[in-house]
């Protein structure tokens, strides 16, 4: 009983403060506002800690807190999924994953920012500015509509590392020449000029046992010649495979050609089929990891920087600790180019690939002002001025005015690789139904990667589960 | 009744194997403590490092560590971490203990009309899997406004750990010898003066090995935590997922640090109350 | 005035002393069933409805649709076996392990009180440790149990390449982890056999196997049975540790009931299909309570009798 009457006043005080506080709000000044964030923790939200602290003054004079709240990366989506469906109004603004949109948007959860757009010209301008491939990934819903919910916040795409130390050597250039009759790639642009036919021979030329020489000296220990992500958890094979799908010119089973465009033949098409069991034939060149089916991001990442494989595909994201001392062997000997492709009879080469990277949203449960000072802050965000700072302590940023500047291409390595990478990107569904296509496809590809079943047989499988599961939802009539 | 039988002496070589096991069974916790003091060259070396110059420069970065090359080193609020630890977990036990032990006195002194039916249904709740319970916890957290504080999370880890402790205590009331009390109540003692004076004391053990099992239990409750705990409410075993994942994979002197550190208070805790543990791992149900 | 208000308290106190037992199990009570009992009425309730915790929708009733669902999901039965074969290898090998270890421990000698902590420690440690360590130990690259056998065999050994060596490694992770808790209840059983009775059967001479099955056996039986149960009922809790360890694979080949359920409810958002789904786990979990009772009842009156 006295429990009910201590809450009833709380609740009584509660509602006076906010009387008191909305009459005089509107005399004050300055008003106090805190925006909570819900981010994961990595250094692409650390910086953006920093430099808000340091650089961020609200327009409107308010007294405006960015407090991020850092969650590990390994239960970030449950985490907020918990924090949002639970209804405890936390967040005021969250870093998304792109292909969550359609979850929290069905749920009423992320906030529609058209109405901001078209009452303000400066953030028309950030979006004319923004490269396509990433407004259409990371905010429209339905995806490529004019509904608009996400800013990105780290762009990143998937980019080849590589040992530039290794495939410069002379020795092992002479020797590569005579196995294969070609020059073995050794700058960026030659790297960024491969196809898969060269990664696979890359794979096997790099392939060493202890006691073999690399480089001029003695390995105790055997290396490998290439890597890729061929993980079960989360997207860690789907989107390295996808890229495959795309580049074959075979495709995954399409949100906006809904309710017409089908799972059934076109997921389990005889090019998709080809295009994964090239994604598979590589595989053997690989660390011996890969054959548990857990060789995900972090496991690549890993031996790379601990100097057990020559050449991998990964996001920039990792790319501050492959080349700083503290973390990785390899730091000095690091290079970066695009990811290959398929190469054409004309020379050039097609590089589909799936985006990464993550959106910033806006919760639906705020006030006007909160909102506002929402906007405003990522406009601060996305202004020239912070996306080069950003990008200089080792960010990427979406904006083309920037991304495409010589400035950018000086900050990290591995730039001059984003942009023209960024032209190539599309993504994976984004409907509410993500997580379930998502989880049986992972697994699936899982049972070929570690070799219980064909690639036919799990593209077959694959294609059934969607044409079931979305039928039953109605993306597919 | 049997009395407790005198342990008999172990000759030196059954004591030879039993270290050599006890090494063994030891091995995987002592190399995380080993790699808790490597530098980044020496924690993933092939083949691997048994001999190392030893660094505490993870320790450091436990707190206090730059997230950006060449950055300034942030604070990363792990001495809040572990505060909320020790703070959930001890009051949510030291609860469980004290509205436990007073069930449990009355389950055992005054039974209830169906009192096995109670103490099956008590039991019924601490059997459950989490992944069950956090459904409708989670929804009913969703409507109280629970969630995030340190109120919900410690009801929470309490009603966790009720069961056993009614369950113990129950057991241990059970077998103190009523005369006592009874002669007290003649005496005309008050019940309260009988509970505290008579009663608790003789069942000191048992609260004391019910308490290190209860730590145990929620020390490294993971579920729950992560899905109720907000940003200030958060526990170490949640937090110590940040050492994976993100822009390198796994950081593993930090982890290992991190998990080393943790491990110091339960650890010593049980040390102290090793003898009581014996008893209380019974669960309370067997009679001796 | 003051007559009324003794008459009061005397009323008051009459109540207390009358209802001493109930009063002093409310406490525990009212938390039992606000945090554990009301919400699963709460879900059971909701078992019912179709609905997503993801949606706006409002729930609408659907009667046993839900649970016709889960008990038509192949995946369900395939996750059930799973987590049945898991379950029973694991409990098997934590008895015998358990068991030897307590033998170990049975005498006293120096060192005793710190040596039974290095074998306790395991389970204190978090299964996030335990998982990251455990997925290293057995990675065929950097992990000390693949470079152990490298070094004998030459050959890379790679445990968690196929289905039957991931359930092998995450077997193997949790028996370590959860061994010393059987270790711990077999010694109480060892501890509690009354010295006179080995006295006796030396002075008989009765051989080392005799003696035990005889008087050490019937001691720590019921404890044994208890333990059986208990791991049991942990056991199909398994989650953590598969989870970071293989991620339920190869495949689906480690992903037990625990995860899946997880899935269901977290990432899917069928919250009510996941809340029917618990109670279909619940009712096992209840014959197992039933059974474990069962069975400390019939030891308790062996002992009586």
């Amino acid at each position: 009983m006295k429990l009910f009457k201590k809450g009833k006043l709380a609740l009584l005080a509660g509602a006076m403060a906010m009387a008191v506080s909305g009459a005089f709000g509107s005399f004050a000044l300055a008003a106090d506002v805190t925006i909570n964030m819900a981010v994961p923790d990595w250094p692409p939200t650390r910086i953006m800690q920093d430099l808000a602290n340091k650089h961020y003054k609200p327009k409107s004079g308010n007294n405006v807190t960015i407090s991020l709240d850092f969650i590990p990366w390994p239960n970030y989506y449950e985490k907020l999924a918990a924090s949002l469906t639970s209804g405890e109004e936390k967040y005021q603004m969250a870093v998304s994953d792109s292909q969550w949109l359609g979850a929290f948007i069905e749920g009423g959860y992320y906030m529609k920012l058209n109405k901001f757009i078209d009452a303000d010209p400066e953030l028309q301008a950030i979006f004319k500015d923004l490269h396509p491939n990433l407004v259409a990934s990371y905010s429209t819903y339905p995806h490529k509509t004019d509904n608009f919910y996400g800013f990105p916040q780290m762009p990143d795409v998937l980019v080849t590392y590589y040992r530039s130390d290794l495939f410069c050597d002379a020795g092992e250039q002479s020797a590569f020449k005579a196995k294969y009759g070609y020059k073995l790639a050794c700058t960026p642009a030659e790297m960024s000029d491969t196809d898969w036919d060269q990664v696979r021979d890359f794979g096997e030329f790099f392939r060493r046992s202890s006691g073999d020489s690399l480089a001029g000296q003695t390995l105790n220990d055997d290396f490998y010649g290439i890597a890729y992500q061929a993980g079960i958890g989360y997207d860690f094979n789907t989107m390295q495979i996808n890229g495959f799908i795309w580049q074959h010119g075979a495709n995954i089973w399409d949100e906006t050609k809904a309710p017409t465009g089908q799972a059934l033949g076109v997921v389990n098409s005889p090019t998709a089929v080809k295009a994964f069991e090239h994604y598979l034939s590589l595989l053997e060149f690989m660390p011996p990891v890969v054959k548990t089916g857990t060789m995900d991001i972090f496991k690549t990442d890993e031996l790379f920087r601990e100097g057990k494989v020559a050449w991998n595909i990964q996001w920039i994201g990792f790319g501050e600790s492959a080349i700083s001392a503290e973390t990785s062997k390899v730091a000095d000997g690091t290079d970066f180019a695009q990811m290959p492709g398929l190469r054409n009879d004309d020379g050039s080469i097609t590089r589909w690939s799936n985006i990464g990277g993550q959106p910033f949203v806006l919760t639906t449960w705020n006030s006007d002002l909160v909102t506002q000072e929402s906007v405003d802050f990522v406009k601060w965000w996305l202004s020239s001025d912070t996306q080069h700072m950003f990008a200089a302590a080792g960010g990427q940023s979406g904006l083309q005015s920037v991304h495409t500047t010589d400035a950018y291409m000086d900050y990290r390595p591995w730039n001059h690789a984003f942009g023209p990478q960024l032209n190539w990107q599309k993504d994976v569904w984004h409907i509410p139904e993500f997580f379930e296509l998502l989880v049986q496809q992972q697994q699936t590809f899982d049972k070929a990667i570690t070799g219980q079943i064909s690639a036919q047989e799990a593209l077959d499988s694959i294609a059934v589960f969607q044409d079931e599961l979305l039928r039953e939802a109605g993306h597919i009539e | 009744m049997a009395r407790r039988r005198e342990i008999g002496k172990a000759g030196w070589r059954r004591t030879a194997v039993t270290a050599a096991i006890s090494f063994i069974y030891f091995f995987p916790v002592l190399w995380i403590i080993l790699t808790a003091f490597k530098s980044h060259t020496d924690a993933l070396a092939t083949p691997p490092k048994f001999l190392f110059s030893p660094t505490l420069d993870n320790f450091v970065a436990v707190f206090s560590r730059a997230y950006q090359r060449g950055g300034d080193a942030v604070d990363t609020k792990f001495d809040l971490f572990f505060f909320n630890s020790i703070f959930i977990a001890g009051t949510s036990v030291l609860i469980a203990l004290i509205i436990g032990t007073l069930a449990a006195y009355a389950f055992s002194r005054w039974p209830l009309k169906g009192n096995d039916l109670y103490m099956f249904i008590i039991l019924t709740t601490r059997m459950l899997p989490p992944i069950i319970v956090i459904i409708p916890i989670f929804l009913m957290f969703r409507v109280t406004g629970l969630a995030g504080s340190y109120v919900g999370i410690i009801l929470l880890y309490s009603a966790f750990n009720l069961p056993f402790t009614i369950w113990m205590m129950k057991s241990f009331f059970d077998e103190i010898p009523t005369e006592v009390e009874d002669a007290a109540r003649v005496d005309g003692s008050s019940e309260i003066k009988i509970f505290f004076k008579i009663c608790l004391p003789q069942v000191k053990a048992g609260i004391a090995a019910t308490a290190v099992f209860g730590l145990i239990l929620t020390w490294n409750e993971y579920l729950f935590a992560l899905l109720l705990t907000g940003i200030e409410t958060r526990t170490v075993p949640v937090a110590m997922a940040t050492a994976i994942g993100g822009d390198i994979g796994v950081r593993w002197g930090l982890l290992a640090a991190i998990e080393t550190l943790f491990l110091i208070p339960v650890v010593l805790v049980t040390f102290l109350l090793q003898n009581q543990l014996l008893r209380g791992v019974t669960f309370g149900t067997i009679k001796r | 005035m003051s007559e009324r208000y003794q008459h009061r308290q005397g009323l008051i106190a009459q109540f207390i002393s009358e209802n001493r037992g109930p009063l002093l199990v409310t406490p525990a009570l009212a938390v039992l069933v606000v945090m554990n009992i009301f919400p699963l009425l709460w879900s059971f309730g909701l078992s019912f409805f179709k609905y997503r915790a993801n949606r706006i929708k409002e729930p609408e009733f659907v009667w046993f649709k839900n649970y016709v669902k889960v008990l038509n999901d192949p995946n369900v039965w395939d996750r059930f076996q799973t987590t049945a074969m898991v379950v029973s290898i694991d409990v098997l090998l934590q008895l015998v392990v358990g068991f030897l270890l307590a033998m170990l421990f049975e005498k006293s000698f120096p060192g005793r009180r710190v040596l039974l902590m290095l074998v306790l420690t395991p389970m204190m440690l978090s299964f996030v440790a335990v998982g990251a360590f455990f997925r290293y130990y057995y990675e065929p690259t950097f992990g000390l149990l693949s470079q152990a056998i490298k070094a004998i065999t030459g050959e890379t050994y790679i445990l968690l390449a196929t289905p039957e060596g991931a359930i092998a490694g995450i077997i193997f992770a949790d028996m370590w982890m959860w061994s010393p808790f059987v270790m711990l209840l077999v010694l109480a059983g060892l501890v509690s056999v009354p010295k006179h009775l080995y006295e006796a059967a030396e002075i008989d001479r009765t051989s080392a196997w005799r003696r035990f099955w005889t008087i050490t056996f019937p001691y720590i039986r019921g404890l044994l049975l208890l333990a059986i149960l208990f791991r049991t009922i942990e056991a199909f809790k398994l989650f953590d540790v598969v989870w970071i360890i293989t991620e339920g694979g190869p495949g689906t080949s480690t992903e037990t009931i625990a995860i899946y359920v997880y899935r269901v409810a977290f990432q899917y958002f069928k919250t009510s299909q996941s809340a029917a789904l618990g109670y279909i786990l619940l009712f096992a979990v209840i014959v197992l309570t039933n059974l474990y009772l069962f069975f400390v009842r019939q030891r308790a009156a062996e002992e009586g009798g």
